[in-house]
């Protein structure tokens, strides 16, 4: 009995040492399967950044991946920011361009502007269908179960000194890693 | 050589000698800071209309902030807030007044503390302490080339300010970031925070004192020292309620203490650049801190009327700027009183962020800065036997208050590992009654301090016992 409370005590202070622990570690996103994050350079300086899976969970958590990404890869590079290129087609322009207000409040980051387009297939099907959140569609109309693959880019230039804030593409590297790193994991 | 030659001769010699002995004689002169502020260069014009404290100008062109003042500036704050709905936004920011006892703080005051208080990614998250967890609600950045302070880095940058007088590459980015800043930006010194931490300073919460001394000509000496530092002794005012001219004050050799070498040039004096440690600006006892510049310099210009105009620059780590000017009392209250948000602050800081360069992180720990001081001419002296920065035994809860919160926030912002508020953090500190709980729920119904209310103060004003919680 006496041996099984001592177990009880050392078992239990060392579970809460080890929470602790776990707590003070510095958080870190699980490393994505191949081919899930992939870049290519696009023209000098930018490059397009595409995260594609076949397990959809929301918009929002695999935008927020490519994000945190988008915001890793900048690091990687030497730069301390990056600049989104909107990618849009003939007629998307629904959502208008934002437009710089040098005036007005500066940002590390607006999340609001990090607005990547979709391509995916449903039910297997060999088709790619695209969504632009600057065409004025609403998100995927189809059923997200139903969806079998799917591919979320973002072109970018990376940028190094100081970041022009009044840019309302403008992304602060660190400042969006910072507070994506808790929130993010690689799709499937 | 004649007789009449010979005596020349002698006497130029005479006057020779007796001019250097003058010129070397040991020397000394000290100033008590009237005035401490941060060199934020107000850009409004004199004749501007409104002559509100937002007026724009060419420093800030849409004028101070506005966080937490207008419905709509709390529901564009909010919006940002991923677990909140629309309709919750709308209602936060317009808070209903039926069926609420009305307080003499008002229900936008405690409804917006308490909202603001929780903006992370998770509705568990605390704001303030974990301020890197919610999104950037922007924050207005002085856009005029024109700045006060110092080369620090001895380079001439894009983003550099031009002085007043012309020079080029002053080192003042805590301007650009703050600059803006409703508490702190004013003409003449009149932001609220500018006038209150002044006003407590004049009243006793602290003193500064600069002693300059040499052994040569006091307007011209290559090898003169500067000392900056905190005195025990309250500020002395005269008759009409200004800081009196010539009293007394001990300079303690403390933690907030540093003497440089220095040179004056046609009376102007200038420190070598080392770290100093000095007195911040404070407003609660709790914040009575070391201020501490890194490759800091102190510059003095006299005036002809005895008093000078002294300027301290030097890199600040960006966590002391933030927890100090945050946690004094809670981050809620301050936010909503002076129309401030603490979050656009902390990303302001970190994105204009220029020294004390962290290698192991890649990124700067540290803003450069300068801050004001009007100096009035007093007799500086050393202490009869050495002593230490007096703590008041009244206020050790609220320092303890301030030291466990920042403890937290440092840690946070440092792991990027959300901290819960610790207990006896003045973020879990009742105002006018009212707690937060998680999820910004402001918590009716519990004892604790009224908002920026000191008792005893209030009954000396009114002459009526105030009523205490």
């Amino acid at each position: 009995m006496k041996l099984c409370i001592l177990f009880g005590i050392v078992f239990g202070i060392g579970g809460c040492l080890a929470v602790a622990a776990a707590q003070e570690h510095p958080p870190m996103v699980p490393a994505a399967g191949p081919g899930v994050f992939t870049v290519k350079p696009s023209e000098p300086g930018a490059f397009t950044l595409m995260v594609t899976g076949h397990m959809f969970t929301s918009r929002g958590d695999i935008e927020k991946y490519l994000a945190y990404r988008a915001a890793r890869f900048t690091i990687e590079k030497g730069g301390q920011w990056f600049t989104l290129k909107e990618d849009r087609g003939t007629g998307e322009t629904a959502a208008p361009a934002p437009a710089r207000d040098p005036e007005g409040a500066r940002f590390s980051f607006r999340m609001k502007y990090f607005r990547p387009v979709w391509r995916y297939k449903v039910n297997g099907s060999p088709e790619w269908t695209r969504w632009s959140p600057f065409s004025g569609a609403s998100f995927i109309s189809s059923d997200p179960k139903n969806i079998s693959h799917f591919e979320v880019s973002a072109e970018i230039v990376v940028r190094k000194g100081p970041m022009d804030d009044a840019d309302p593409l403008a992304f602060e590297s660190w400042a969006l890693s910072d507070l994506l790193v808790n929130q993010v994991s690689p799709p499937k | 050589m004649s007789k009449s030659t010979l005596k020349y001769c002698w006497l130029a010699l005479l006057a020779a000698v007796g001019a250097q002995t003058a010129a070397a004689a040991p020397w000394a002169r000290g100033y008590v800071v009237a005035f401490y502020d941060p060199a934020f260069r107000y850009g409004g014009r004199a004749d501007y209309s409104r002559g509100t404290e937002i007026e724009p100008g060419v420093d800030c062109p849409r004028g101070s902030t506005v966080h937490f003042a207008v419905p709509a500036q709390v529901a564009h704050s909010l919006s940002l807030v991923p677990w909140r709905t629309p309709k919750e936004v709308e209602e936060l920011a317009h808070p209903p007044a039926t069926g609420l006892n009305r307080d003499p703080a008002g229900v936008y005051f405690h409804t917006w503390r308490a909202a603001s208080a929780y903006r992370g990614y998770n509705r568990e998250i605390e704001t303030y302490i974990n301020p890197f967890a919610a999104e950037d609600p922007g924050q207005p950045q002085v856009t005029s080339r024109i700045g006060e302070g110092l080369n620090l880095d001895g380079k001439i940058k894009p983003g550099d300010f031009v002085g007043p007088d012309g020079e080029k590459g002053i080192d003042n980015q805590l301007y650009r970031a703050w600059g803006c800043d409703s508490p702190w930006r004013g003409a003449n010194g009149n932001g609220t925070l500018v006038l209150r931490s002044n006003d407590k300073m004049v009243e006793g919460l602290y003193t500064i004192v600069i002693r300059i001394s040499g052994t040569r000509d006091p307007m011209n000496d290559d090898n003169a020292t500067l000392e900056i530092g905190y005195s025990p002794d309250q500020i002395v005012k005269d008759a009409r309620g200004n800081v009196g001219i010539d009293y007394s004050y001990r300079l303690l050799n403390s933690e907030q203490y540093t003497k440089l070498r220095a040179r004056i040039k046609d009376g102007v004096v200038e420190t070598e650049q080392a770290d100093i440690h000095m007195p911040q600006i404070a407003w609660f006892a709790n914040q009575n801190r070391d201020a501490f510049f890194r490759q800091g310099k102190i510059k003095v210009v006299p005036n002809e009327d005895g008093t000078a105009a002294g300027l301290v620059g030097g890199y600040r780590d960006f966590r002391d700027l933030y927890t100090q000017n945050a946690f004094a009392q809670s981050g809620g209250v301050q936010g909503v009183r002076e129309h401030e948000d603490h979050v656009a602050l902390y990303y302001a800081l970190r994105r204009n962020a220029d020294g004390m360069f962290n290698a192991k992180t890649g990124r700067y720990d540290g803003i450069s800065s300068a801050y004001r001081m009007k100096l009035v001419p007093a007799f500086v002296v050393d202490p009869d036997k050495p002593m230490e920065i007096p703590l008041r035994e009244s206020e050790m809860r609220r320092r303890q208050a301030f030291d466990v919160t920042a403890a937290a926030t440092i840690r946070a912002v440092d792991t990027l590992v959300p901290q819960e508020v610790p207990s006896g953090s003045g973020e879990l500190a009742a105002t006018d009654g009212i707690e937060i709980g998680p999820g910004g729920v402001p918590i009716r119904g519990r004892g604790g301090r009224r908002s920026g209310v000191n008792p005893a103060a209030e009954d000396k004003v009114t002459g009526i016992p105030a009523k205490r919680e």
